[in-house]
C-alpha cells in the first residue's frame, strides 16, 4: 500500500515539473462563437486567424514563431468574461483577437482593460463597444452598423424603394439595427410602416408576416444574424410575400444561402470594408485559405479576424513581447495595408472604414452589386425570378 | 462516546483521502497543457478506484461524523492552503468563485427538487432576478451585503408569483409553469430598457466595509475577495440545508414529495410546506445571483436563458437529486470541463455531453446519492428517504 502511495506521490511532483516547461514561441489568444447558433462565423473567424498564424510561421523574416490559442465563447456574456479572464491573466499570452457577438464584447472590453491586454474585436458591430469607453487596449477593425445603415438607406432610396417594414431580432445587434437605420432612413425620406421586434429564438414569425402581408411594404428590412434571417425568409415565401428582402451584415454567410436555397436569390446585404476578392491581398488571402483546406468557408467576418490577427503579430513584431508597448502600438496605426483594406485607428481604437460594400444573392452566391445582373438591368430586384 | 472506535489508521486514510482529493482538484484546476490534463485525471481515477478498494471513503466519513470539529476545521486549512497556493491565478480563482457560487445555487435548488420535490426549471431566472437587483441596488450606492441580501428576498417574492399555479398544478405541469416563467423572463429583459435590455448592465465592483473587492488581495489576485465571500455564503447555505435536512422541516418535506394524498391525511398542510421550500430554495438561489452577477461586472439576458436553467438542474441531477455533497463535484464536472475541453474547439459541447451522458448511465442515480435517513445513531430503517 505505501509503496502505490509513494508511486502517487512521485508521479504528482513529475507531472508538475513537466507541466511548467515553457513554450518558446509567441501566443496570441482568438475568441469567437464555435458553438451555438453563430458558430458558422466563428469557425469561418478562427480558421482564417489560424492562417494568418501559420502564414506567419512560414515566414522566414518574422522574428517568432507564434501560437494561436482558441477559445469559444458560446456568444454567452458570462463565459465570454469567463475567457476573457482566461487570457488575460495569462502573462504568455500577449495580445487577442476577439469576439463576433456584441453583447459579449460589451461585457468583456472591462476585462481586459483591467489586465492590460491589447485586443482587437474582429466581428462585432455595436457602437458602444468602442465609443462607449476610453479604453487604450481595446480596438476594432470592422466598422460598426451606423455607417453600415446609412448607406443602406441612401442606396435603397436611391433605387427608388418608398416603404419599409423592419423586423429585428430583440439582441443589441437587432436592436441597434433597427435604431441606425430608421435614423438613416427618415434622413434620406423612406417611410417606414411598422416595426416588428422577435426574439432571436423564436421559430414561428407568421404571426408578424401576416399583419406585414396586409402593410404591403417595397422592403423588408431584417436586422438580425442568419438563423432567424433563414426562417422569415423561408416563412415569407409560404405567406407569399414579394417584397424585397434586405438583411445586414449578420446574414452574409453561406450558412443563409444552404438554408433558403433557391429562395436567397436577390436578397440584399450590407458590409463594411472592401469585399476580400477586390483587394490585391484579398484573393491572396481566398487563394491561401482554400490552400489548407479548412472543413468550413471564411465566412464574411473570416478576412477581419485574418487583417487583426496579422496586423496584432505586426505589432509584437515591432515591439516585442510586451503589452503596454503593442497596445501603445496599436493606438498609432494608421493607414496599415490590410485584407480589408487600409487600417487606421481613431482615438477609440476605431477603424475608420471608408467603404461599405454592398452584396446580393445571385445564383446561390453573394455577389457584389456593381458585378450583380441586378446592377446592369438583366434581372429585377422587385420581380420574382 | 464512540471516540474509541476511531483508529489511528482511519484518521490517517481520511486525512489522506482528502488531501489527494485537494491535490487532484488543483492540478485539474491549474493544468494548461493537454496531456498534463491527461496525467492529472488518469491519477485522480487511479487514486479514486485504489481509495474505493481501501474503504477510504468510509473512513472519511466516519471520521466527518465522529470529530466534525476537527473535519471542518481541517476543510478550512485545505481551503486556505488552496488559496494561497492559487493567489495570482486569477483564472483558477475566478472558476473556483463560479463553482461555489453555482453549488449555493443548486442547494436551493436541492431544497425544492430534492427534498420537497418541486421542479424548478426558472433557476437561471432566479439567478438573474438577484443579479439585476444587485445591478440597480449597487449603481444606486445601496451598500453590497444589503442588495445582495435584497437580491435573495426578490428573487423570492417574485417567485411568490408562481406559487399559485404551482399549487393548482402537479408534476409535469409545474415544470411546465417554471418553464413558461423561465422563457418569459428573458424576453421581459431583453424589452426592458430600464434593466439595460438586451445588452445587459453593468455592476460597480463590490466594496465591504472599506474592503474593495476590485482591489488585490493579500498580494494576489482581487478575485480572492470573492471566492472567500462565495465560499462563506456556500458554507453558510450548506449548513441550513443541511439542518433542515435533518431537523422536523426535512421530516415534512420528505413526505410531502413522496406521497402528497398520504401527507395530507396525517395533517401537513402541503400547500404551506411546498411554499416553505419554494421561497427558501429561491432566497439561496438570489443571494448567489448577485454575488455572481457583482464578480461578473456585467450581465445581460442571454446569460439567464432556459437552457442556464437546464444547467443547474443537470448539476442537482448529476449530483445526486436530493444530496447537498453530491452537488460540489457536479458543479465542478459542469461547470470546469467544458472549460478544460476549450483545447478541443468546437467539438467540446459534444464531447461534454457525451460524458455527461456516460456518467449518468454509470451511476444513474448521480455522483453521491442521497443515504438514508437514519432516526437514531445506530438504527436506521429507510422510513423516508430513498
Amino acid at each position: 500500500m505505501n509503496r502505490t502511495l509513494l508511486l502517487l506521490i512521485v508521479c504528482c511532483t513529475c507531472h508538475f515539473g513537466c507541466s511548467s516547461e515553457e513554450n518558446s514561441s509567441v501566443k496570441i489568444g482568438f475568441i469567437g462563437p464555435l458553438t451555438g447558433g453563430v458558430s458558422a462565423n466563428g469557425i469561418g473567424g478562427r480558421n482564417s486567424a489560424d492562417l494568418a498564424i501559420k502564414l506567419a510561421n512560414s515566414d522566414p523574416t518574422k522574428k517568432n514563431q507564434y501560437e494561436l490559442v482558441v477559445l469559444d465563447d458560446e456568444c454567452k456574456p458570462n463565459i465570454g468574461i469567463q475567457v476573457a479572464t482566461k487570457v488575460a491573466a495569462n502573462p504568455n499570452i500577449l495580445g487577442v483577437v476577439a469576439h463576433y457577438c456584441s453583447a459579449v464584447a460589451v461585457g468583456t472590453v472591462d476585462v481586459f482593460h483591467k489586465f492590460g491586454m491589447p485586443m482587437i474585436v474582429w466581428g462585432a458591430v455595436l457602437p458602444k463597444i468602442t465609443y462607449g469607453n476610453s479604453y487604450p487596449e481595446v480596438h476594432r477593425v470592422n466598422g460598426t452598423m451606423i455607417n453600415q445603415n446609412d448607406v443602406a438607406a441612401k442606396f435603397m432610396v436611391d433605387m427608388g424603394y418608398k416603404t419599409w417594414v423592419i423586423i429585428h431580432d430583440t439582441t443589441d445587434y437587432g436592436k441597434g439595427h433597427n435604431k441606425y437605420f430608421s435614423e438613416s432612413l427618415e434622413k434620406y425620406g423612406g417611410t417606414i410602416l411598422g416595426s416588428f421586434g422577435v426574439t432571436a429564438d423564436q421559430q414561428d414569425f407568421n404571426a408578424e408576416l401576416t399583419k406585414i402581408k396586409s402593410l404591403n411594404p417595397e422592403v423588408i428590412y431584417f436586422g438580425g444574424i442568419t438563423p432567424i434571417g433563414v426562417r422569415i425568409r423561408t416563412q415569407m415565401d409560404r405567406l407569399n410575400i414579394s417584397a424585397v428582402f434586405q438583411g445586414t451584415s449578420g446574414i452574409i454567410s453561406d450558412a443563409y444561402i444552404e438554408g433558403t436555397g433557391p429562395l436567397a436569390e436577390r436578397t440584399l446585404a450590407f458590409r463594411e470594408g472592401d469585399a476580400a476578392e477586390r483587394l490585391p491581398g484579398g484573393s491572396v488571402f481566398l487563394e491561401e485559405y482554400k490552400k489548407q483546406q479548412y472543413s468550413s468557408p471564411p465566412e464574411a467576418y473570416g478576412p477581419f479576424a485574418f487583417a487583426a490577427t496579422n496586423l496584432l503579430i505586426a505589432a509584437i513584431e515591432n515591439t516585442g513581447s510586451n503589452r503596454e508597448r503593442i497596445t501603445k502600438y496599436l493606438n498609432q496605426v494608421r493607414n496599415y495595408d490590410s485584407v480589408i483594406g487600409k487600417i487606421t485607428f481613431d482615438e477609440y481604437g476605431q477603424n475608420m472604414v471608408p467603404l461599405i460594400t454592398k452584396f446580393v444573392v445571385q445564383d446561390g452566391d453573394w455577389v457584389i452589386w456593381e458585378q450583380s445582373e441586378y446592377k446592369s438591368g438583366e434581372r429585377n430586384l422587385s420581380q420574382k425570378p | 462516546m464512540m471516540h474509541s472506535n476511531l483508529k489511528i489508521s482511519t484518521i490517517l486514510t481520511a486525512v489522506l483521502t482528502m488531501g489527494a482529493m485537494a491535490v487532484f482538484f488543483i492540478s485539474f484546476l491549474l493544468a494548461e497543457t493537454e496531456i498534463s490534463l491527461l496525467i492529472t485525471v488518469a491519477l485522480g481515477i487511479g487514486f479514486f478506484i485504489f481509495a474505493k478498494n481501501q474503504s477510504y471513503f468510509e473512513n472519511m466519513i466516519i471520521f466527518s461524523n465522529q470529530r466534525p470539529v476537527f473535519f471542518h476545521g481541517l476543510i478550512i486549512i485545505i481551503i486556505s492552503l488552496i488559496l494561497s497556493i492559487c493567489k495570482h491565478e486569477h483564472f483558477a480563482l475566478f472558476m473556483i468563485a463560479s463553482v461555489t457560487l453555482y453549488a449555493t445555487a443548486c442547494f436551493g435548488l436541492t431544497l425544492q427538487l430534492g427534498y420537497a420535490g418541486l421542479t424548478n426549471f426558472a433557476g437561471a431566472a432566479f439567478l438573474g432576478i438577484g443579479g439585476y437587483t444587485v445591478a440597480i441596488l449597487a449603481n444606486n450606492n445601496v451598500p453590497i451585503i444589503l442588495s445582495v441580501l435584497f437580491g435573495g428576498i426578490t428573487a423570492s417574492l417574485i417567485g411568490s408569483l408562481l406559487i399559485l399555479p404551482i399549487l393548482r398544478t402537479r408534476g409535469h405541469y409545474a415544470a411546465l409553469v417554471t418553464i413558461a416563467f423561465s422563457l418569459l423572463f428573458k424576453t421581459f429583459l431583453e424589452l426592458n430598457e430600464f434593466l439595460g435590455g438586451p445588452q445587459g448592465i453593468k455592476i460597480p465592483p463590490m466594496n465591504l466595509f472599506g474592503w474593495s473587492f476590485s482591489e488585490p488581495v493579500l498580494g494576489g489576485s482581487f478575485y480572492i475577495s470573492y471566492v472567500i465571500l462565495s465560499l462563506i455564503v456556500m458554507g453558510v447555505v450548506l449548513g441550513i440545508t443541511r439542518l433542515v435536512e435533518k431537523s422536523w422541516l426535512g421530516l415534512h418535506f420528505d413526505s410531502v414529495r413522496i406521497d402528497e394524498v398520504a401527507s395530507s391525511c396525517f395533517g401537513i398542510n402541503i400547500a404551506f410546506w411546498k411554499i416553505t421550500a419554494f421561497t427558501i430554495g429561491n432566497f439561496f438561489i438570489g443571494i448567489s445571483g448577485g454575488i455572481y452577477a457583482n464578480m461578473l461586472g456585467h450581465i445581460a439576458p442571454t446569460n439567464f436563458t432556459f437552457g442556464d436553467s437546464l444547467i443547474l438542474i443537470s448539476i442537482v441531477i448529476l449530483g445526486g437529486i436530493g444530496n447537498p455533497i453530491g452537488v460540489l463535484p457536479a458543479a465542478f464536472l459542469i461547470l470546469v470541463l467544458p472549460e478544460k475541453l476549450q483545447f478541443i474547439q468546437e467539438y467540446r459541447l459534444l464531447l461534454f455531453s457525451i460524458l455527461v451522458i456516460l456518467v449518468l448511465i454509470y451511476r444513474p442515480d448521480g455522483l453521491l446519492n442521497r443515504p438514508l435517513r437514519k432516526f437514531y445513531k445506530e438504527w436506521g430503517p429507510p422510513f423516508i428517504g430513498k
